[in-house]
């Protein structure tokens, strides 16, 4: 096990260089022009300006010594500075970070949540009507577009009924809990301010919701599989025959088995959801990376567009390695070498 | 001896892991009740106070000398002081602020400027001749996209702390309106030196630690700067003028015009500027005032004859392409009536505007010309960025035109594409047909010749690649060596016409603004030079 961590491990910088590689050779073959997001489109005509801000950027130089210039400073853990915020990449990514983990894992307790329960309720109410229910309702959450279903959710709850609150982590006037884990929910809580950590829950339950919808629509359809296919193995008949109750059956014995597969789901919806919360943040104004991301390539921010590409690299990675550990853990049969 | 599975233990741990989480937060958070009161400056509420405004933000740089955007003036003008100032009331007239008077020779080739002694920066130095000097010369170094605006100075002299003496290389009337602008603010060099500021690009390092400090005189400082988020201000409590009436002013990031709205129909925020006509419709109500006025931006259509593409676009088709818009629906359509079509590429208001006639569509002559020019039937590329800037859609406005240039056998092939793209293509094959908006910097009417008219190295003749116009250029010198506003007013309707006849630029739309703010806002306005200047902002 600890060779094969190691392994896993050593290969990682590798492929990120690769990715990081990839993204660049990319990025700079797009047909555009990313001066207009540094100087603006009134300047572009204007040579001094245009030399000034070529120089001071890096653009002047030939692409082959912008990709060396650039791979030197990422192995040192320079990810460069954002064309857009003028800040160093890195910086801008720890400091969104917190708001799309918040934000994913808000998406993921309610997806799992109500992905598992679904998903049990389905299987022992096989073709009923509350496996109907559930069935469509996961179909809609796996179907539905996030920015459509945000701007629908937003309308209703929002907008019409103004039982939720609108976009942004906090209400316009709010200031922001002082950073301890840059979650708004936890840093609240460890500050005292109930009031705050009321808030911050509210902003986070509508988006939260939008992007949890579509995990939910992926774990009740698992789970609901896997707790059929188990339901159908002996040592369940075994269990009922022997006059165990049926909760004792699912929950005890069937679910764990069940939720086996729903490990490796989870673990890449996390991945999944952490770099793909782009239309959710953008319609919800959630200043997370995904909001970045979105920024970025409209602008041609090539040092933020490969950073929050790393950064989406680390993500899977990461998630994949930590798959791989849990599954090993959860089920002994599996030996990883 | 009952075995306990290994999963069943597993399942266990974690829940009284999880027990553990919730009683350790609870605990902190218990914890945390007691140290509320200490607490309370970096933790939630917010402060009622403050004045919060909703904007999506554009902002480049916080650096004044780099900085270079619509959220970038109110910024300037709250932190960073001008020389001069601009009377709100007529948005034309130039009134003293850091300088209490200034005068200049009869060629309009030197000004000097007397400063206010009373002035002092948020760190309750002097202002001095020396910051004025640093200031100009680090925007002149830098060569940000403002630079332009003192490109024409060729020394500055400080033969006193009050006194600064400004030599520009050529006649330039507008160099007083161009002090105005607000990207001409005065920075405290000690400080931003201190800081890695410098006059040399090569050198300069400051432009980081601007995003998160300033070093003005204005009424605000910069107290807390997230990109993509929010922009807050506080008051600066040592100004040596009238204070500023709200202890800190909040900028919020917010996109979306819809969302600006709501959130000001709800009380949320107190001013929303960037309501499109149809969102702002309907907004009524006691807590809630909404103001239509006339704004100094446009939006406008650019035909390019050496474009790849382009080559059919002769100064007859372009004409015809003028007079095929229907401007009044273009007005409708883009802006829902809340607006005005414009004459020539200088907006409405500016000098040079009074008396010309107001485009209007003639099918007839339009189709004439066509028919005279031997053109039939032609399709063109018509790539634009896809934007929506006060409150115009372009792809709308773009279908509009497409809808009314049909109608003469013109085909447009519309192609929406992002900003960069744009850029991209317009600067290497250029773009036969496209659409860009202008919004102004200060309140004299040469920006818009320098960029629009297609005098050597403009913006557009460049982007053209019209051969330049020597004439435009020659009158342009003679209005900027001109002091009497009614021969330069002459000399601007002059060039107006010039630049309508040259076919390349044709105004769309100038769009109405909508401020939108709760009704005990007081001190509402939109300035020419600055945007909106926080400190006239009140709470009745």
């Amino acid at each position: 096990m600890k060779r094969y961590l190691t392994r896993r491990v050593a290969v990682m910088p590798l492929l990120l260089l690769g990715i990081a590689s990839l993204v660049f050779v990319v990025s700079r073959l797009t047909p555009a022009d990313p001066l207009v997001s540094i100087i603006g489109e009134r300047n572009l005509n204007n040579p001094e300006v245009v030399a000034a801000a070529e120089a001071r950027w890096g653009l002047d130089q030939p692409l082959p010594v912008q990709y060396v210039t650039y791979m030197k400073n990422l192995i040192q853990g320079d990810l460069g500075t954002s064309f857009t915020t003028r800040r160093p990449v890195l910086d801008d990514l720890v400091d969104r970070l917190p708001a799309t983990l918040e934000l994913t894992f808000a998406a993921l307790v309610i997806g799992v949540g109500f992905g598992i329960s679904l998903g049990v309720l389905a299987a022992r109410n096989r073709n009923g009507i509350i496996d109907h229910v559930a069935r469509f309702f996961a179909l809609i959450g796996s179907s539905l577009p996030a920015f459509w279903s945000g701007l629908v959710l937003l309308y209703v709850f929002y907008a019409r009924l103004e039982w939720l609150p609108g976009p942004g982590r906090l209400e316009p006037r709010s200031t922001p809990p002082g950073k301890i884990t840059g979650f708004y929910t936890v840093d609240s809580l460890l500050h005292g301010d109930l009031s705050l950590f009321w808030e911050a829950s509210t902003h986070l339950l509508l988006p939260a919701i939008v992007l949890g919808w579509g995990v939910i629509g992926i774990v009740t359809r698992l789970v609901r599989a896997s707790l059929l296919d188990e339901f159908s193995m002996e040592y369940v008949r075994v269990g009922r025959a022997m006059g165990l109750r049926e909760r004792t059956v699912v929950n005890t014995h069937a679910m764990r088995n069940a939720l086996l597969p729903t490990i490796t789901i989870v673990a890449f919806t996390f991945a999944f959801l952490l770099t793909g919360a782009v239309l959710t943040e953008t319609v919800f104004s959630w200043p997370g990376v995904g909001s970045y991301a979105v920024e970025a390539s409209r602008n041609l921010d090539f040092p933020a567009i490969i950073g929050v590409t790393i950064l989406g690299g680390v993500a899977f990675l990461v998630t994949n390695l930590f798959t791989d550990v849990a599954y090993a853990f959860a089920d002994p049969r599996i030996r990883l070498s | 001896m009952v075995r306990i599975p290994t999963s069943v233990r597993r399942f266990t741990f974690l829940r009284r892991a999880a027990a553990f989480a919730v009683a350790s937060t609870l605990v902190v958070a218990a914890c945390g009740s007691d140290e509320k009161s200490s607490s309370s400056s970096t933790s939630g509420g917010g402060s009622s106070d403050a004045l919060v405004i909703a904007r999506g933000m554009d902002v480049n740089s916080l650096d004044p000398s780099l900085a270079y955007c619509d959220t970038c003036q109110i910024y300037m003008t709250a932190v960073y002081e001008t020389l001069i100032g601009l009377d709100l009331a007529d948005n034309q007239t130039l009134i003293p602020r850091l300088a209490t008077k200034w005068e200049s020779n009869p060629e309009q080739t030197e000004f000097t400027f007397t400063l206010d002694p009373k002035a002092t920066f948020a760190d309750g130095s002097k202002v001095t001749s020396a910051d004025v000097k640093f200031s100009w010369e680090r925007l002149a170094g830098l060569q940000g996209s403002a630079s332009y605006l003192v490109g024409s100075i060729e020394t500055i002299e400080t033969p006193d702390d009050g006194t600064v003496k400004v030599t520009l290389n050529a006649p330039n009337s507008a160099f007083l309106p161009q002090v105005n602008a607000s990207y001409l603010g005065i920075i405290n060099s000690k400080l931003a030196q201190a800081n890695g500021a410098t006059t040399d690009p090569a050198t300069d390092k400051a432009e980081t630690w601007f995003l998160a400090n300033s070093a003005g005189s204005g009424p605000f400082t910069l107290k807390a700067y997230t990109q993509g988020s929010e922009l807050r201000l506080s008051r600066n409590d040592s100004y040596y003028g009238a204070k500023a009436n709200f202890p800190e002013v909040i900028i919020k990031e917010t996109p979306s015009a819809v969302t600006q709205r709501q959130q000001l129909e709800q009380g949320a925020v107190d001013i929303a500027m960037q309501l499109s006509a149809d969102v702002a419709a309907g907004m009524s109500g006691p807590d809630v005032t909404v103001e239509q006025v006339p704004s100094f931006n446009f939006v406008y259509l650019a035909l390019s004859e050496k474009a790849v593409g382009g080559e059919a676009l002769t100064p007859a088709v372009r004409e015809a392409i003028r007079l095929a818009l229907d401007y009044s629906k273009l007005v409708d359509v883009t802006a829902g009536g809340a607006g005005q079509p414009q004459p020539s590429p200088i907006p409405n208001g500016f000098a040079g505007t009074k008396g010309l006639a107001a485009p209007a569509q003639d099918l007839a002559k339009a189709k004439q010309l066509l028919a005279d020019a031997g053109v039939t039937d032609i399709t063109l590329d018509a790539t634009f960025p896809s934007l929506n800037v006060y409150g115009v859609d372009f792809s709308t406005a773009m279908q509009q035109v497409q809808t009314d240039l049909k109608a003469v056998g013109i085909n447009l092939t519309l192609n929406p594409v992002e900003i960069a793209v744009w850029a991209d293509k317009i600067g290497s094959d250029g773009i036969p047909v496209t659409m860009l908006y202008f919004a102004p910097d200060h309140t004299d009417s040469s920006q818009y010749v320098q960029y629009f008219s297609m005098a050597e190295g403009t913006q557009w003749q460049g982007w053209t690649k019209t051969d330049p116009n020597t004439e435009q250029a020659d009158l342009l010198g003679v209005a900027l060596a001109t002091q009497d506003a009614t021969e330069r007013d002459a000399l601007y309707k002059q060039l107006g016409e010039s630049m309508i006849a040259d076919q390349v630029i044709i105004p769309v739309v100038n769009p109405d603004l909508f401020l939108a703010s709760r009704s005990n806002i007081t001190g509402m306005h939109y300035s020419a030079c600055c945007n909106l200047e926080l400190s006239k902002l009140a709470r009745s």
